[in-house]
């Protein structure tokens, strides 16, 4: 191939790649600068990026809000709880709808893949009468127990199942395992990647959720983090600098969770398999 | 029953069970039961988390809400049978049909501009080395893990008065606009960050529809002359027809159901601009009008309807235009 041609080829995709990385990323990288602006520069309108003096100032007088720690720290937790939660539940049944035959299973099956195609809105309504009738308001059970259990992450894990080579488990059963020991020993450790995509998606779904908590939860011991945001937005508006320093904080768990773990990320699309 | 002596996995279960039972210290209460029964409880066990769960939390309530939709609940009087009186309220508001309106001319900002991103993107993507590819990946996908609430007050800070985005426009000498209270640009205003968010993910799942197509296609329309353009129009594009549709339909199906971006954007204002369906039904239910528990509950269920019609008639029409081209 003619090198002058292809030279400058290249050097094109790297401008481009530069291009959209840097588009893509400006709004968060936006964010974290306007965190390190003085309340003055903030909104500064000739554009400036980077700050003229690098202030921790509202990093530090949010990390101060006693009411912001505890919303990390309590969604945190509740997230971690409900992601583990998920994966039991979500995979112990995949793996009997994948491995299993028993009497009733195509009933159970549409028990538990229609929720799939219900829309979030058409039963929150009366999902809050539910949990008020059972008299989880307010409680850190209300914000994880409904939404452990999913159709789509436990399709998603079923899949995996149903191609897993049958040999290894015949073997195990000729060997006296029971399905559980099956399950445990053989299945589960190597299910890695596919808990991996299926975790990931559990902690954003429950990190970044919203709406449900500002239902069922008025506690402020129990504020969850995105309620905390946008209440500090709606009551302190104007203060850009620490609010921009707290959404930074914020989405941070979410990005660095998704650095750590791009590679399965990325392969758990092509996991998924739409065709 | 029937389906244990036709089923495989049941009769290994029987030929291994004594086996299994002389490790076992003492008798246990399962050994009571027979064998083939056994396999059925092991399995019974390892769904009922997820059935039980899924029974109060998701089926129980549609259930319910579809039972309620029947009855005019009124925090003063007892609920009182009314057939089908709140669909056709519903179904006679205009307020409801402007958020669906509304929804749609939100979709139509959205899902194609994300369509036509994602497509170049991958594309792009796919030509890449595979270093400069990892890279690409992260990047597109790191927008997509933040909250909704988190893109909303970045968008928010950025169309302020004083905002980037105003700062853009003045480069081209235009006045500051007050993007999110103005009627005509807050729609707009709010498909900004939804396509933000969204790009991501269809990047991602067009990427790999793409890697799937044989190298070879590619490589004989190059031989063959074909330039990017062509390449996209003749090979790319027919082959991820089923990837296409399927983001066609699901982002169609949650844009109009968006309403986190614009409740904490401009809680519909102004002037309804940017109500979208779901956020018109949440609002409704929250303002506590008189029967806003019917009213909101039959609202819900009836976009349920409207958008499962919409995914029927786009699967219909692609499938039709299939038939057509073979």
């Amino acid at each position: 191939m003619n090198r002058s041609w292809y030279a400058p080829r290249r050097l094109l995709s790297y401008l481009l790649v530069a291009g959209i990385a840097v588009t893509a990323l400006f709004p968060l990288a936006w964010m974290a600068m306007s965190g390190f602006k003085s309340q003055t520069e903030v909104l500064r309108s000739p554009f400036q990026f980077f700050p003229d003096v690098w202030r921790v100032e509202n990093y530090r007088l949010i990390l101060a809000d006693p009411a912001f720690v505890r919303a990390m720290a309590i969604t945190f937790a509740g997230a971690v709880i409900f992601t583990i939660a998920s994966l039991v539940v979500n995979s112990t049944a995949a793996y009997a709808f994948a491995r299993l035959e028993f009497a009733g299973k195509r009933l159970w099956w549409i028990v538990c893949i229609t929720p799939m195609f219900i829309p979030a809105m058409a039963i929150l309504l009366t999902s809050f009468v539910v949990v008020s009738k059972l008299g989880m308001l307010d409680t850190l059970a209300v914000l994880i127990v409904p939404g452990v259990a999913s159709s789509a992450q436990m399709f998603f894990l079923r899949q995996f199942y149903l191609n897993m080579p049958a040999a290894v488990e015949e073997a195990a059963l000729i060997d006296g395992a029971t399905r559980w020991q099956i399950f445990l020993r053989i299945f589960v450790p190597q299910s890695l990647g596919p808990y991996v995509v299926v975790g990931i998606g559990s902690f954003l779904a429950y990190w970044n959720s919203y709406v449900w908590p500002v239902l069922v939860v008025s506690n402020p011991d129990l504020t969850q983090i995105m309620q905390y945001l946008a209440t500090f937005r709606s009551s302190r508006g104007n203060d850009w600098g620490m609010l921009m320093a707290g959404s930074t904080l914020a989405a941070l768990p979410t990005i660095v969770l998704v650095l750590i773990f791009q590679r399965y990320i990325v392969n758990g699309v092509r996991l998924a398999g739409l065709k | 029953m029937l389906d244990t002596s036709t089923q495989p996995a049941g009769q290994v279960t029987q030929v291994t069970g004594p086996s299994r039972r002389t490790r076992r210290r003492g008798p246990k209460v399962t050994d009571q039961v027979p064998r083939h029964l056994r396999a059925h409880l092991t399995a019974y066990l390892m769904i009922a988390p997820m059935v039980v769960l899924l029974g109060i939390f998701v089926i129980w309530p549609l259930v319910y809400a579809f039972y309620l939709s029947f009855f005019e609940m009124s925090f003063y009087k007892d609920a009182k049978f009314v057939g089908f009186d709140f669909y056709q309220y519903v179904l006679t508001d205009p307020d409801f049909y402007a958020s669906l309106w509304v929804g749609l001319k939100l979709a139509v900002m959205v899902v194609p501009t994300v369509l036509v991103l994602a497509l170049l993107l991958a594309s792009f993507i796919a030509t890449l080395s595979k270093r400069l590819a990892a890279f690409m990946k992260t990047t597109v996908y790191v927008p997509a893990v933040v909250s909704s609430v988190v893109a909303a007050i970045i968008f928010v800070f950025i169309y302020q008065d004083e905002g980037v985005a105003n700062w853009f426009i003045g480069l081209f000498g235009h006045g500051p606009v007050a993007w999110l209270n103005t009627a005509a640009t807050a729609l707009p205003a709010v498909a900004i960050p939804a396509i933000w968010l969204g790009f991501g993910v269809s990047t991602l799942i067009m990427l790999a529809g793409i890697l799937d197509i044989p190298e070879s296609y590619f490589e004989s329309a190059r031989l063959d002359g074909a330039n990017f353009w062509q390449r996209t129009r003749y090979i790319t594009i027919p082959s991820l027809r089923n990837v296409i549709l399927f983001l066609l339909v699901t982002g169609l199906t949650l844009t109009i159901q968006e309403f986190q971006l614009p409740l904490v954007m401009t809680n519909g204002g102004p002037v309804s601009a940017t109500n979208t369906p779901n956020l018109y039904i949440f609002n409704s239910f929250r303002d506590g009008t008189p029967y806003a528990t019917s009213y909101s509950l039959t609202a819900a269920l009836l976009l349920f309807v409207v958008i499962g019609t919409i995914s029927i008639i786009i699967f219909r029409v692609v499938s039709s235009e299939k038939s057509s081209d073979a």
